[in-house]
């Protein structure tokens, strides 16, 4: 160890110092969906953090390839899976861009309602585990209870909770229930309640707001730069969501606003998902006022669309019908297409190459959080040991969907 | 889409631009590799195009093809709202010569995004800051989305026992074979020659 | 050449070609049932029907139909052109044709495809043709229509009995004669017939017979759905878990292209479909040879023997240095086989004449049998003339029996087990056999070695017009089997003596440097292409 220098100033004391490097592995309480993050420490500031994905990586780019266009559902499900159904509805646009096809507007209506839905259902996630983990346990509960009404509202549709499969080349599994519209208009104002009380408890709170307050700030400039969008992208000032710039479905038909922060810190990350969640009410209450009551909500595509069981066991069409779609898969005609939509954590695409047979030749899926994490290693960089814990889960990183 | 994108960059690189579509009214340009950072530049810098966020890079493989790697880049221009794929062709049979200029000096976002291309895909980055796998572990062998690479091999770090160091027998679940899942749709390549 | 327009593309044709057979010489498909390349058009499917457009001048074939107008809310008669059937019509020179563009030919085949499956029964789950069936395949194509019969469909009898090899189902039957005219006019026995008209059709055997012969495998070939089983395909497999290998038949000297299809997963052959070779066996190939894929898994010799008792290689090698040392070149014999690949003929007999120096060279195959004049060679053996080629001075197997009776001959190396003659004088000297099957030769062997069969490995073989043919590599080989050119490596190793070959290609390119014989190596250009 080297003499201490006499000559120093007073009240600067030179220490010799290595860097500590700590490790927040995989397995680690606020490390969303396993993430390893080494950092080396001068004290308690980060000198340097080396942000490691890839333990849920499940290769379902390469699965994709061995099953067939429908088989594709489940996996994209498993992506976001805080909000799988907009993953469905992002994959089902994209195939449909590649055929040509457009659903029926009552199925647009359903979609956008249920995609909203899963939107509310991950922005309460996030929030809420963000708050748990700086230690206000009620209100996640509380987010988690509001979210609790959302799953109910999707397992009477879809029979699951959480990994639906809904979703259809061409339309989705099944048409709307007849509780459907009177589930969302009594869950909704529900929902905004507690997402309110919440609020109440916890943006009036000193320590919570000087937590989040001007930790983990980026710029919109950086940002971009980074490949940043969705709220993340909205907290920092640039207002670009899809939903608005270049709509899809029945988006340009609905009033929404789009939630805009000003410093990009991780304060204004966690406002702009709440604000979105109150928007997300309004799309859904419009989308249930304008779609019908009845109608089709499939495609009238036969080389896509499974026929009706009854008829599959009693006519030799349908049966043909049936094991044409299911051996040998729909065929998708040969090309390419890139097809995006604003996932619960921004840019969700899709670039689908197709041979024109049944099985996909590639399916890159674009995930959102993969481009946020990616700029966590400079969000940390100065900033203490303590902050990752924020910023990290103002980020809404899902493993599933950063590794896929 | 706009034919401003696609007609910019023709005047501008003329033969670096092997050729261009737009399929389903997304504008692609294959350009010639050397060319790539050059154009990402031009892209990024030019004030009517003004591609600013970088929204995708993947590598897509037809092995029966020379060159035989495609790398896709997608870019997006958040004040303009125009959108752009860029592809370059690299890779002989073996993979050999499978390089391109690294652009993350253009839009930081492609760090990561280039890292996985490599992870997966094998396609080199030359001045990239930190070129290691992203995705799989650093003693993974191969490059898993390369069509050449079979979705059943098994890679363990630690071999697996034999049945004698085992001292009774071992009923190794099958992987998922390569003729497994829906073999029947596949448009597949005819098998190799034996040797 | 001739040309004439199918849907704006120009086609050559041959003079006397049909329509649908000038397609199919381009590789277009106008989809049809009953029209089959080999056998005579008897246009009663009615799906090729294609749209000929009149000459300029000519008044159009028009018919007069009433069609439901949903504005005026009545029947209106108008006309629509006649379609003709692309089977039956012959192309003329600046004739224009339109299939896929137009709507009426896309009509037409929607609707004779309604009506086919009117009373088709709901079979595809337990249906062998499922997954290769032209039903499903021009449903999807051209017809995506649901059911609108409500009444119940006709009901006919299901699981006939031709004869000792085909059933036949009535319901699945279109109809289209394919059978009926593949046994009348390729098999030359018109032993089927239809039976009744309309609804009630259904196709018999000739009172008194039974449908047997020698080509009843191809009635089932022919058979463009699920009407026509055979007995030893029929729930075996399904058709989408086979790959298929481009084989070429081990029956006889005819050397029948075939499809050799194997599940890959457990390592099977299930069944041999023929290929398309004009030059060969046209579409054909015989009951014998479409069997013959069992032979890929029966009578096999897996493992190395040495006197009868399982071994490993190495010790079968040792076993062979140990009889054959000190022996005198000129006292050993080889035996090609006519039932082996050149490669393996080759590699033999560059290892007994060039590094051993041995003069004693012979030949061994499957005895002469049945022949007939369609496609039946009496020569059993794949490659005779291949042999013959390479080593035009083998004498006949009979020929070393008196040798080694006289013991000019003590030690063999013998490859396959087959022999034409009853070898058991043979015994009295010592052998080495390297075989796939089991066999008069491979029984008195000392050592043993097991061989690939001809769908384990890449092959060539000579026919007996003097084709060569390669017979690519289906299952991956059996046991601990080698391929038979292997083998003879490590034997000669054993030996002391280095083999110039190491891989396939390198025997290839040899074959054709010493002998003559062009690369077949990469790729099989030289082989008559499908």
């Amino acid at each position: 160890m080297e003499p201490l220098d006499m000559e120093l100033e007073e009240g600067e004391l030179e220490l010799p110092a290595e860097p500590m490097h700590l490790n927040m592995g995989p397995s680690h309480p606020a490390m969303h969906g396993t993430v390893r993050i080494v950092l080396e420490l001068s004290g308690e500031t980060m000198v340097k953090a080396d942000v490691q994905i890839g333990y849920l990586h499940r290769g379902f780019e390469k699965m994709c390839e061995r099953g067939t266009w429908a088989q594709v559902f489940p996996y994209v499900d498993r992506l976001n899976y805080v909000s799988p159904m907009l993953n469905n509805v992002g994959y089902a646009l994209a195939v449909e861009k590649l055929c040509g096809l457009v659903v029926p507007d009552r199925c647009q209506w359903y979609r956008m309602a249920l995609g909203e839905l899963a939107r509310i259902s991950d922005h309460l996630t996030c929030d809420g585990a963000m708050a748990m983990e700086l230690g206000a346990f009620t209100p996640f509960l509380w987010f988690v209870k509001a979210r609790e009404m959302v799953w109910d509202i999707l397992e009477e549709e879809t029979g699951a909770r959480l990994t639906h499969s809904f979703g259809r080349i061409g339309g989705m599994a099944n048409p709307p229930t007849q509780d459907f519209k009177g589930l969302c208009r009594a869950a909704l104002p529900k929902i905004v309640d507690l997402v309110e009380e919440g609020e109440r408890m916890l943006l009036k709170n000193r320590i919570f707001i000087d937590r989040l307050e001007n930790v983990g700030a980026i710029s919109g400039a950086d940002a971009v730069g980074l490949g940043w969008t969705g709220p993340c992208l909205r907290a920092t000032g640039v207002a670009y969501d899809i939903r608005k710039a270049h709509p899809y479905l029945k988006y340009d038909e609905v009033d929404f606003d789009v939630p805009v922060g000003t410093k990009g810190d991780t304060l204004d990350r966690f406002l702009v998902r709440l604000g979105e969640i109150r928007q997300s009410k309004r799309i859904i209450e419009q989308s249930i006022d304008r779609m019908a009551d009845d109608g089709p909500i499939n495609c009238d595509a036969p080389s896509v669309i499974l026929p009706e069981k009854t008829a599959v066991y009693t006519t030799i069409e349908a049966t043909i019908q049936h094991f044409k779609l299911i051996m040998e898969g729909a065929k998708i005609p040969a090309g390419e297409v890139y097809s995006y939509t604003e996932g619960g954590n921004g840019e969700l695409g899709y670039y689908l190459v197709s041979d024109g047979s049944g099985t996909p030749y590639r399916v890159r899926i674009r995930p959102p959080c993969f481009q946020i994490t990616g700029g966590l290693s400079k969000l940390l960089e100065g900033r203490m040991l303590s902050d990752i814990v924020p910023t990290f889960g103002s980020l809404n990183m899902i493993g599933g969907e950063c590794d896929h | 889409m706009s034919q401003l994108v696609l007609d910019k960059l023709k005047e501008r690189f003329t033969t670096a631009i092997v050729e261009t579509h737009s399929q389903h009214g997304d504008d692609t340009a294959v350009v010639d590799p050397p060319q790539w950072k050059a154009i990402c530049e031009f892209l990024r810098r030019d004030p009517e195009l003004d591609f600013d966020l970088p929204v995708d890079l993947c590598g897509v493989d037809y092995p029966d093809r020379v060159p035989r790697m495609e790398v896709v880049m997608h870019l997006y221009s958040i004040s303009r709202g125009h959108r752009i794929r860029l592809k370059a062709r690299v890779g002989d049979e073996d993979m050999a010569g499978a390089d391109l200029d690294s652009v993350t000096s253009i839009w930081p976002g492609m760090n990561w995004l280039e890292r996985e291309v490599f992870d997966m895909s094998g396609v080199r980055f030359r001045g990239h800051p930190d070129l290691r796998r992203i995705l799989m572990y650093p003693e993974f062998e191969g490059h898993p989305l390369q069509r050449t690479y079979a979705a059943d091999r098994t890679q363990p770090l630690v071999p697996y026992r034999t049945e004698a160091e085992a001292g009774m027998p071992i009923h190794k679940l099958e992987p998922f074979g390569p003729d497994e899942g829906m073999p029947f749709g596949r448009v597949r390549s005819p098998r190799p020659e034996d040797d | 050449m001739p040309t004439f327009k199918l849907d704006g593309k120009t086609l050559p044709f041959e003079p006397g070609d049909t329509i649908i057979r000038a397609a199919w010489r381009q590789g277009i498909e106008i989809p049809h049932y009953c029209w089959h390349p080999g056998l005579s058009a008897p246009a009663n499917c009615r799906m090729c029907l294609v749209d000929i457009q009149p000459k300029p001048g000519q008044r159009p074939l028009a018919l007069d139909v009433l069609e439901w107008d949903a504005k005026a809310g009545e029947y209106l008669p108008r006309q629509k052109p006649k379609l003709q059937p692309a089977c039956y019509v012959a192309a003329a020179d600046g004739m224009e044709v339109l299939a896929d563009t137009s709507e009426h030919v896309r009509r037409a085949r929607h609707d004779v495809q309604e009506f086919l499956l009117l009373n088709h029964p709901v079979d595809c789950p337990i249906c062998d043709q499922s997954g290769e069936c032209k039903l499903q395949d021009y449903w999807l194509d051209y017809g995506q229509y649901q059911k609108r019969m409500r009444d119940e469909p006709v009901h006919k009898p299901k699981g006939v009995v031709f004869g000792p090899t085909i059933v036949y189902d009535a319901e699945r039957c279109v109809m289209c004669t394919r059978c009926v005219r593949f046994m009348a006019e390729v098999a030359k026995d018109p032993v089927l017939d239809m039976r009744e008209r309309g609804s009630l059709n259904e196709i018999i055997v000739a009172p008194g017979r039974r449908l047997d012969g020698h080509y009843t495998f191809m009635t089932e070939h022919v058979c463009p759905v699920g009407a026509l089983t055979t007995k030893d395909f029929r729930f075996k497999a399904r058709v989408w878990f086979l790959r298929t290998a481009r084989a070429v038949c081990q029956g006889c000297a005819t050397g029948c292209n075939a499809h050799l299809d194997y599940d890959p997963r457990s390592n099977r052959a299930y069944r041999y479909r023929p290929r398309d070779n004009e030059k060969v066996n046209k579409f054909w190939m015989c009951d014998e040879g479409m069997l013959s894929y069992k032979e890929a898994h029966d009578g096999r010799i897996l493992e190395p023997k040495v006197r009868g008792v399982a071994t490993s290689a190495g010790k079968a090698l040792d076993e062979i240095k140990t009889v054959f040392a000190g022996v005198a070149p000129g006292s050993v014999a080889i035996v090609l086989s006519a039932e082996h690949s050149l490669e393996d003929n080759w590699a033999l007999y560059e290892f007994g004449t060039v590094l051993l120096g041995s003069k004693n060279v012979y030949v061994t195959g499957r005895r002469d049998g049945y022949h007939d004049d369609i496609l039946i060679h009496r020569d059993k053996n794949a490659n005779s003339t291949g042999v013959q080629q390479i080593a035009p001075v083998a004498k006949p197997l009979r020929m070393l029996v008196d040798d080694v009776g006289a013991s000019r001959v003590t030690h063999v190396i013998a490859l396959g087990g087959a022999a034409p003659v009853d070898p058991e004088a043979l015994g009295a000297a010592t052998m080495v056999t390297i075989a796939a099957h089991e066999g008069p030769l491979s029984r008195l062997a000392v050592v043993l070695l097991p061989a690939t069969s001809w769908a384990e490995h890449s092959g060539t073989y000579v026919n007996a017009k003097g084709m060569r043919q390669v017979s690519e590599k289906a299952i991956e080989p059996l046991g601990v089997s080698k391929p038979a050119w292997q083998s003879i490596a490590q034997v000669a190793a054993a030996l002391g003596y280095e083999a110039s070959w190491t891989k396939l290609h390198e025997i290839r390119a040899r074959m054709t440097a010493v002998k003559g014989i062009p690369n077949t190596a990469r790729p099989p250009a030289a082989v008559p292409a499908e």
